[in-house]
């Protein structure tokens, strides 16, 4: 018996950690072996409700358990906000490539993140923090809309103080209280620690927000090709049939979610 | 071992109403023609015991409605189905050589990639594909513009040529072996002259055919992924989608287009999974939460159903996927024909180099 493609194995929310206003990490255990790599995402299924894409914000080495931040944009994430503990969800995946780790070995890692962006790249994280002496150092540069939309609070100090590690945080607006940085995230983009020639920089957030990184990258002297970039589309089967997520010749979900600039950059509107 | 047999008429109509013993069996029939329009055709479930209706060219429908559903069940989650459904064992008649060719799209899409659809495969498994020549066309039919034939050469099991009383059966696959062997008493093994004959048919409708494309000045099958490319930023899409009502019937009456979504749905306990077909005309197609939309226009929806069949498929699978049966021109309530799209990308292209 082939298996169905299109059947969610069973999970349940175990935990639920309010991270802003508008974001909260789901902590899911499936009932069924699950794992993932990290960069990967899976279809989320609120039972008799609907489905939606996320790449799982936990350590991809932890088997037991994933957690997936979630921001609360639409019909589904709205239900899932809602959602109390011990909730049954599905879990479909995981689909797409995810993050070719062994092309980031040896380098210089320039990770960028905005908003709720940070969420696929603290799996990374971990991931690269696992081995950190595979890679030469690790720099973490993240913005926020204001202090109060910084995800993963308690966890970013500790990153800092990881060897081969550096972050820098940055909001666009900031508010009384708040002595860091004050500036879209691309003014934290220079003087940067990294040899250019031996660099990669990985970047998740929102659209307009890859748009300027990625332009700010290629000024900087990044390579096409060492631009790793998370590409945002409309995801429905996950499996390259359903045909939403086409990006050029590509489908985002079985071909990406993650491309290097290199790949799509002749593709037009790829922000739109 | 015969690859090519005869069958009398009057024995061909045994044969098949004796399938229905054993399949659902499908065959064509005919529609009313309003005076002074074509004839169209379309597939029943055969009931009675009616003479086949051999169609001269293709039906309404596109084959992949045999095989994905406007909208059905895909799953049950999380208690599995007290019983699976059962595929149950099907053979089509009257599909033409531009369904044949639309089909394997379909199949690209359900039977390879990531994973296979195990429905789809077991739906195809159990389906037998007797197709037909083509003896006359639509004037919406182009299909020599994208090297398809009127007859086919691949893809069915049994494929059927109209000769003098009855009809010349070529077989096409296991499957098509297998029938002849069961009803082995309807079939005699066809004889050099009247495979000369068929031979002889099939040129001649070529030529009628590639007469009456002639005039249309058709834009060649090697050009088309250029003119997606080159012709992105041109007004031509604007201009054609100007009459676009975001209907969906291009897609969906389309042979190749396939395109789906996903939807939970909850019965008592049991929660399901439908799929149903979806069509990138729609203003919603590639809406992500939170509402950005790359597709926010009329203007870049049209061009991605082009640019998906003429540049995407050309990419991805080495053929574009489009086989010239023009059922979405005919579908088309604001009259946007296919064919004119690409021959005024064309046309622009040429001037503008």
């Amino acid at each position: 018996m082939m298996k169905n493609i299109y059947s969610p194995i069973e999970a349940a929310i175990e935990d639920i950690i309010t991270e802003t206003q508008n974001i909260k990490t789901f902590v899911i255990r499936p009932k069924e072996e699950f794992s993932f790599r990290t960069g990967q995402f899976i279809e989320l299924t609120l039972p008799g409700i609907g489905e939606a894409p996320f790449t799982p914000s936990s350590d991809p080495n932890v088997k037991e358990k994933i957690d997936v931040t979630i921001m609360n944009v639409g019909k589904v994430t709205q239900r899932v906000h809602n959602a109390a503990k011990n909730t049954a969800v599905g879990i479909r995946g995981p689909y797409g490539k995810g993050y070719p780790l062994e092309q980031f070995a040896g380098r210089d890692i320039l990770i960028v993140g905005g908003g709720v962006g940070l969420a696929p790249l603290r799996s990374l994280l971990f991931s690269l923090f696992a081995d950190i002496d595979k890679y030469n150092k690790v720099v973490l540069c993240y913005g926020a809309r204001t202090p109060g939309d910084i995800i993963y609070k308690e966890a970013i100090p500790q990153w800092s103080k990881i060897r081969k590690v550096e972050v820098r945080i940055t909001v666009d607006v900031g508010e009384p209280g708040w002595n860091g940085h004050v500036g879209l995230v691309t003014t934290i983009l220079k003087d940067l620690p990294v040899d250019l020639k031996n660099a990669k920089a990985i970047v998740c957030g929102p659209p307009i927000m890859m748009k300027f990184v990625n332009l700010k990258l290629l000024d900087l002297g990044f390579a096409p090709a060492d631009i790793y970039l998370s590409m945002e589309k409309n995801m429905s089967c996950g499996l390259g049939k359903c045909g939403h997520c086409r990006l050029g010749r590509y489908y985002t979900c079985k071909d990406g979610p993650v491309f290097t600039y290199e790949q799509i950059k002749d593709i037009p509107e790829i922000w739109e | 071992m015969h690859n090519v047999y005869y069958s009398q008429s009057h024995k061909l109509n045994e044969f098949v109403s004796r399938l229905k013993a054993d399949f659902r069996v499908f065959v064509p029939a005919v529609k009313l023609a309003e005076s002074g329009k074509e004839a169209e055709y379309t597939y029943i479930r055969l009931a009675d015991d009616a003479p086949l209706v051999f169609n001269p060219y293709r039906v309404i429908e596109p084959l992949k409605a045999f095989f994905t559903q406007f909208a059905e069940k895909v799953a049950g989650y999380f208690r599995p189905d007290a019983a699976p459904k059962q595929e149950e064992k099907t053979v089509i008649f009257g599909i033409k050589n531009c369904d044949l060719y639309g089909h394997k799209i379909q199949d690209f899409v359900f039977l390879e990639g990531v994973e296979v659809d195990a429905a789809y495969s077991l739906r195809r498994e159990n389906t037998i594909f007797i197709s037909g020549d083509c003896n006359d066309f639509k004037s919406v039919c182009h299909c020599l513009a994208w090297d398809v034939l009127p007859y086919p050469f691949e893809g069915f099991d049994l494929n059927l040529s109209p000769l003098n009383e009855g009809y010349l059966v070529e077989v096409g696959s296991e499957k098509g072996r297998d029938l002849i062997e069961r009803y082995k008493e309807y079939f005699t093994p066809a004889k050099d002259a009247q495979i000369s004959a068929r031979k002889q048919k099939r040129e001649n409708l070529v030529n009628r055919l590639k007469k009456h494309l002639l005039p249309q000045n058709l834009v060649a099958k090697d050009s088309v992924q250029k003119l997606m490319r080159q012709g992105y930023h041109l007004d031509t899409w604007q201009q054609f989608m100007l009459t676009c009502v975001e209907c969906g019937g291009c897609n969906f009456i389309c042979d190749t287009c396939h395109c789906f979504l996903l939807a939970d749905e909850k019965e008592g306990q049991q929660n399901s999974k439908l799929r149903a077909w979806d069509s990138c005309q729609y203003v919603n197609y590639a809406r992500v939460a939170g509402g950005a939309n790359p597709l926010k226009i009329r203007t870049q929806r049209l061009r991605f159903r082009f640019t998906k069949k003429f540049d995407f498929f050309v990419d991805n699978l080495g053929i574009p996927a489009c086989c010239g049966c023009g059922r979405c021109i005919e579908a088309c309530p604001g009259k946007i024909d296919l064919r004119e799209v690409l021959k005024d990308l064309a046309k622009k292209i040429e001037i503008k180099a």
